[in-house]
């Protein structure tokens, strides 16, 4: 029986991963593909905010101006000095985590709300810098022609090419993320999340957890700076802010807080939907406000809950069933 | 213009920044006082009570140019009747975690902030003072009649405010229940009744601020995201649930930010804001009032 499930899973892994590599193959369009790409992307910064959120409790909502970090250093490394995208998507990573680490100094001294206000406002802090340091990063108008990745000569320049690239990075992101919640840094962060004092007391090292849970979520937002920059070309300050944050926030919201499919399932579904919603316009927007409310309100797990319970349900009706059968056995062995 | 006077005039400016942003501050305030909740709407509601006064006034109505003080009565009115509605939206919220308090009043600030777009435009517009647009001076300090009003009412607004809550009954009551839910209710005060008060005045206060500084800044639906960031800076720079906190943290940070504007750099009047709070928050984290309020737990 377990057997027979865990035969099925990897079948299903297989026909999943079959879809994925040949999605750029019967894509109808160049802009379904880059609509991918991002959901790509976005699904990196919800993997890492989910870790340091949904594991670790520390809110961090300077992940826009992170997502910004990794991608200005990928742009200027680019730009100016000509650094290929292999070399910068470490130092990337490295620049965003290290900031991040310093954003969540603070959480030392204050939690919850006072943290989130800190973290907005650190977050706003880099923003500024990244406008206001118009010699540097180009002002508000931000910077340009970044040229695409190429690994051994050949250029990774159009949507479908780095459709692979965006989906090795994001499958590595999810397995590494699976790693860390599921082994000792994970347990940590969760003691941390769910009990301070008594994480303390049981000998967390508190401190350097809260800061890790800070650095990976600005991994992960480096990771998709760096990805973004060189894909997009173009990047310009607007979009690493708070607002960035907020979205990815609802994203893991909606999907399902501490979880990682949660991470996927949120961010594949609101970009999805915007695509499809795009036609209401404004009124889409209204509705993404009240479905957080309906959310929050009658299902605080997201969509991953919904799953769950409705497994649970399904596992007792299943239970209940063999549960019978067995009594009928039962009673046609009595003579 | 010697630096004294220009000293003098920057902390005035400061000062009715600051009131705008005390009376935001006042908002978050009281409901998190009254109800343990933290309200990101609030930025929405300091635009909305905005639009609400407003529209009278410039005749966005029905072709009606209403007097600016019943304008901005109605304004008040309209936004207390939406702390109603709130508090009622906002009762099976208070029971929750922080984190999902956050995003359903994220969730209600996108409401209202996309409906306004939808039904006013993106586009904002500027608004005439009902004061004379030149500057009165008096020795030689330049001051804005419009905002010599926003000072003046915003004052007029916070003492009204603790007068209420320190001598009336009802602001006694409300009180009680701020400080202890359970305990208030079994003396026979209706404490749903007293979180919507509570929730109301916040709204007024907001609405007051939005109408009041209508003519200085620039009205727009996205308006109150910057000044709902900040307002919630200043409550918390002051000690959030605190109302001489909210205040004093509201003053301060405008007076920061005119100073740091007018000495340092108009570029980074932000960012130097933000730093001071989250130092401020560093060394004090219960803000530099300091009132001891609940903790929700």
């Amino acid at each position: 029986m377990k057997k027979k499930s865990s035969i099925l899973k990897w079948i299903l892994i297989g026909a999943v991963a079959c879809l994925l590599l040949a999605f750029p193959a019967f894509a109808k369009s160049s802009y379904q593909v880059h609509i991918v790409n991002n959901i790509g992307i976005w699904l990196l910064l919800s993997l890492g905010l989910n870790i340091a959120m949904g594991y670790g409790g520390q809110f961090n909502l300077a992940l826009g101006a992170l997502w910004g970090v990794g991608a200005y250093t990928a742009a200027l490394l680019q730009t100016r000095l000509g650094v290929p995208f292999w070399i910068n998507l470490p130092l990337g990573i490295i620049a965003a985590a290290t900031m991040a680490a310093l954003v969540g100094l603070p959480s030392f001294k204050v939690r919850s709300h006072y943290l989130a206000i800190v973290t907005i406002g650190l977050g706003e802090v880099i923003n500024l810098f990244l406008v206001n340091q118009d010699e540097l990063t180009g002002g508000a108008l931000g910077i340009n022609r970044i040229k695409p990745p190429s690994l051994f000569g050949f250029p990774i320049d159009t949507n479908e090419r780095f459709y692979y690239l965006i989906l090795i990075m994001v499958i590595l992101g999810y397995l590494i993320g699976r790693q860390i919640v599921g082994h000792r840094i994970g347990r940590a962060f969760r003691a941390l999340r769910d009990d301070f004092q008594a994480a303390r007391a049981m000998g967390v090292n508190t401190g350097f957890y809260q800061i890790l849970a800070f650095a990976i979520s600005g991994a992960y937002a480096g990771a998709a700076g760096v990805l973004f920059a060189h894909w997009n070309s173009y990047i310009s300050p607007d979009i690493f802010e708070f607002k960035s944050a907020l979205i990815v926030l609802t994203m893991i919201m909606i999907g399902g807080m501490g979880s990682l499919p949660g991470s996927v399932v949120g961010t594949v579904l609101l970009l999805v939907l915007n695509e499809y919603l795009r036609v209401f316009e404004r009124w889409q927007l209204v509705g993404y406000g009240v479905a957080i409310i309906v959310v929050v309100l009658f299902l605080p797990g997201g969509v991953v809950e919904l799953v769950r319970r409705f497994g649970s349900l399904r596992q007792r009706w299943s239970a209940g069933l063999t549960k019978e059968k067995s009594n009928v056995e039962e009673e046609r062995n009595v003579p | 213009m010697d630096i004294t006077s220009i000293f003098i005039q920057t902390i005035i400016g400061g000062i009715g920044i600051g009131s705008l942003y005390a009376l935001v501050a006042l908002g978050y305030s009281m409901t998190f006082r009254s109800m343990g909740l933290v309200n990101f709407a609030q930025g929405s509601i300091y635009m909305v009570g905005t639009y609400f006064g407003i529209i009278w006034y410039r005749g966005m109505v029905l072709g009606l140019h209403v007097p600016y003080a019943a304008a901005f009565f109605i304004g008040l009115l309209c936004n207390a009747l939406l702390g109603i509605l709130l508090e009622r939206i906002f009762r099976p919220l208070a029971k929750l975690d922080l984190m999902l308090m956050l995003l359903a009043t994220i969730g209600l600030s996108f409401i209202l902030d996309n409906l306004f777009t939808i039904i006013f435009g993106a586009e904002g517009f500027a608004v005439d003072s009902p004061l004379p647009s030149t500057p009165w001076i008096i020795y030689g300090i330049r001051v804005l009649p419009q905002m010599a009003l926003l000072i003046g009412v915003s004052a007029l607004l916070m003492i009204g405010n603790h007068l209420f809550l320190s001598k009336t009954k009802l602001g006694m009551a409300m009180r009680a229940s701020a400080v202890d839910f359970e305990i208030a209710r079994t003396m026979g005060i209706a404490t749903n009744r007293m979180n919507a008060l509570a929730l109301s005045i916040g709204c007024m206060m907001s609405a007051a601020a939005g109408i009041l500084a209508a003519p200085i800044v620039y009205v727009a639906p996205s308006m109150g995201a910057a000044v709902g960031l900040k307002g919630f800076a200043a409550a918390v720079l002051g000690g959030l649930g605190s109302i001489p906190g909210a205040i004093a943290g509201g003053l301060a940070f405008g007076v920061f930010e005119a100073i740091s504007a007018g000495f340092i750099s108009s570029q980074w009047t932000k960012a130097i804001a933000f730093i001071v709070m989250v130092v401020v928050l560093m060394v004090k984290p219960s803000g530099i009032v300091g009132e001891i309020t609940i903790e929700k737990v």
